[in-house]
């Protein structure tokens, strides 16, 4: 018990969890996991496997108690890296896709490498209306800022 | 040996009184948590809220677990109490579906539930830890009966689509033969002196013994199929009665094979705290705590009512909503005080004017992904063909559960199953697709496990918590940093407003999160109306 204590405090006092908490916290773990992952998905298959979800297949978006905004014709769109940043980061409940799933991390996050959030950022920018050149790059994408 | 255990204690103490000295209370909760001594529910009887001022008036945003124990104990007090609802019903994720239910997602996608009388799907959450005690409580005070929700299931089964030619394995003989091969090889290790370093010679034996008899090991310490054994992982052929009654023991699986599967993974779920033995649910669906709240609250609650925008003054609380049945109206309803239980996914689109941290941390949390699909069969072939009654299997495939109806065994007639329960990107991915989709893909992949399905199919239905009006998500989701940053902001009170539900705790996705996160919070804004009300 003694050896834990001096991490413990430092840890309650920066206000960081320990690991394994996260773990524990959530509503159903088996530790049984899906086989399939995204792997090399392009853009338009991780539109319609992922972003569609909320954003619907038309990316007309939806509204309910809340909305989910629609990505066809959306003026913010002009910027791409706008649009690169809400992939990565997140906002709001939307969840970022630029984060790495930290050790027995429940529910795992989905993470899209920079060339799948360069692919799905340039399909968006160029279907539903949107009329972009679907030219943005990974390393333009590598170069923005990402989550911890 | 007793002042080895009791001196940690001492120091254990201090240093929380040191946490919560330098740090606070939230911090000290943490860290108790992380020590193993508040991992309970915080919840602690009944909430005492003498003398509420007279005439004092709370809103109540949504008519959820947090929203409704919120309405239902200041209401006691003595408090003015109203609620505003989405929704046409009472419980928000404490919900089941029904025959005769309809449900359209966002989307615009109808599904109408074709179950027979009295079986149903609990598309939120649905079973309830003997340790959640303030659900427990309100269960009792509501007259809500409850029956035992079964977790583990020793015959039910472990699955993985890559191993034993995609044959599902009984959990019973997984964990039979995980138990057995490594009390065995660990016994082997100490004989051959492997731990020498770091147990006694005293010790050791004790170990061996202990690992003998945890493993069913034979005298040579080898698990090898064994009459012992079968008591484990069951026989070849049971033993009976009469002339045909003597056993033949089962033959287990090699070390090998039992590591590569990598069904150990499905052994502990039942070891998770919150997922012990006593688990209960209600008798006739999740949804009969929220449908009781509700009729205990009555005309308490106004359903349909879309808030829109919350705005708090220096005298009270507004809140401006839209009846849902009669879109483009509004109307306000005004309190000296507000507690907002809407989804942060939610109320992060609603303006309120609270300060900048509490905006910071209603902005900080995504929202997860979750999926759950009820199918119904014409017969109840898995206890019929398969003995297994209630319980859960696990798989790799996307459905990741099937779960078994822990009530109404052996009854004649049609059977519901939890045909998925799905989190992460499978479970973006069907909410991706359309409803009928899903329920076609839950069947597909379930006839992996159980090939009676093509036969026995009859209808289902699926419920993508993405594509829910009312929540926009199932739940919020916390990192380590996140709640560093912004949870006690999310908690504390801005002015005359205080946030509760699943979200404003530590118990996310537990309806015990949004009962004590709405205790805390109705127990602190009672101090604030005290000392308020005796200053005016």
């Amino acid at each position: 018990m003694r050896p834990f204590l001096p991490r413990i405090f430092l840890g309650a006092v920066a206000g960081i969890c320990l690991a394994g908490w996260s773990a524990v916290a959530f509503a159903d773990n088996s530790g049984v996991v899906a086989v399939a992952g995204i792997g090399e998905a392009g853009g338009q298959e991780i539109y319609g496997r992922v972003c569609q979800g909320c954003h619907m297949p038309n990316a007309q978006g939806a509204v309910g108690a809340g909305r989910y905004p629609k990505l066809g014709g959306d003026p913010a769109l002009v910027s791409w890296q706008y649009a690169a940043l809400r992939v990565l980061n997140g906002k709001g409940a939307m969840p970022g896709f630029g984060r790495l799933a930290g050790p027995m991390e429940f529910p795992a996050p989905v993470h899209l490498s920079d060339a799948q959030v360069a692919d799905v950022v340039n399909y968006v920018r160029s279907h539903f209306g949107n009329r972009y050149k679907p030219d943005v790059k990974p390393e333009q994408v590598a170069a923005l800022p990402h989550p911890e | 040996m007793k002042e080895d255990t009791a001196s940690p204690d001492i120091r254990r103490r201090d240093l929380l009184r040191m946490i919560g000295l330098t740090a606070g209370g939230a911090a000290m909760v943490q860290a108790m948590s992380a020590l193993g001594v508040a991992a309970e529910s915080p919840y602690r009887g009944p909430i005492d809220l003498q003398g509420a001022p007279k005439g004092a008036s709370v809103l109540i945003l949504g008519a959820g677990m947090a929203g409704m124990t919120a309405a239902y104990e200041l209401r006691n007090a003595g408090y003015q109490v109203q609620v505003l609802e989405f929704n046409g019903r009472a419980g928000g994720r404490n919900w089941s579906l029904r025959g005769g239910d309809r449900y359209t997602e966002l989307g615009g996608a109808t599904q109408e539930c074709k179950f027979d009388k009295d079986l149903y799907i609990n598309p939120g959450p649905w079973r309830i830890p003997y340790h959640h005690r303030g659900m427990l409580n309100y269960c009792r005070k509501l007259g809500v009966p409850l029956e035992a929700f079964v977790q583990v299931n020793y015959n039910a089964y472990l699955h993985s689509s890559k191993a034993f030619g995609g044959k599902p394995q009984r959990y019973r003989e997984v964990k039979a033969d995980y138990q057995g091969h490594v009390a065995e090889l660990l016994a082997k290790a100490t004989r051959q002196h492997a731990l020498d370093a770091t147990v006694s010679k005293e010790d050791q034996e004790i170990l061996v013994e202990s690992l003998r008899e945890w493993g069913v090991l034979d005298k040579d310490l080898s698990y090898s199929s064994s009459i012992a054994a079968s008591e484990r992982r069951g026989f070849k052929k049971d033993p009976g009665g009469g002339l045909s009654a003597r056993p033949i023991p089962s033959e287990p699986m090699g070390l090998k094979d039992v590591l590569d599967a990598k069904l150990w993974r499905g052994i502990s779920a039942g070891d998770m705290y919150d997922m012990q033995t006593g688990l209960f649910q209600p008798v006739g669906g999740m949804g009969r705590i929220g449908e009781a709240f509700g009729r205990e609250l009555g005309p308490v609650i106004r359903y349909n009512s879309k808030v829109i925008d919350i705005h708090q003054d220096p005298a009270g609380v507004t809140a401006t909503y839209e009846d849902t049945s009669a879109p483009g109206t509004r109307q306000t309803a005004r309190a000296d005080w507000c507690v907002c239980t809407i989804p942060l996914s939610v109320l992060s689109q609603i303006p309120m004017n609270v300060g900048a941290p509490m905006a910071a941390a209603i902005n900080a949390v995504p929202y997860a992904s979750a999926i759950k699909v009820g199918l119904q069969f014409k017969r109840r072939f898995w206890e019929e063909d398969d003995h297994i009654y209630g319980g859960i299997t696990y798989t790799d495939l996307p459905i990741s559960n099937i779960g078994y109806p822990n009530t109404g065994y052996q009854s004649s007639g049609k059977g519901v199953l939890l045909g998925a329960y799905i989190w992460g990107l499978d479970a973006m991915e069907f909410t991706s697709m359309q409803p009928e989709d899903r329920v076609k893909k839950a069947v597909e992949y379930g006839s992996q496990i159980h090939p009676q399905y093509q036969e026995e199919f009859d209808n289902g239905v699926a419920v993508a918590w993405h594509r829910s009006p009312f929540t926009l998500g199932c739940m919020g989701v916390w990192t380590d940093a996140t709640r560093a940053k912004h949870y006690d902001n999310l908690c504390q009170i801005d002015e005359r407003i205080v946030l509760a539900g699943e979200h404003a705790s530590f118990i996310g996705g537990w309806q015990e999160g949004a009962v004590t996160s709405a205790l805390d919070a109705i127990g602190r804004l009672h101090q604030r109306a005290v000392a308020q009300g005796a200053k005016a």
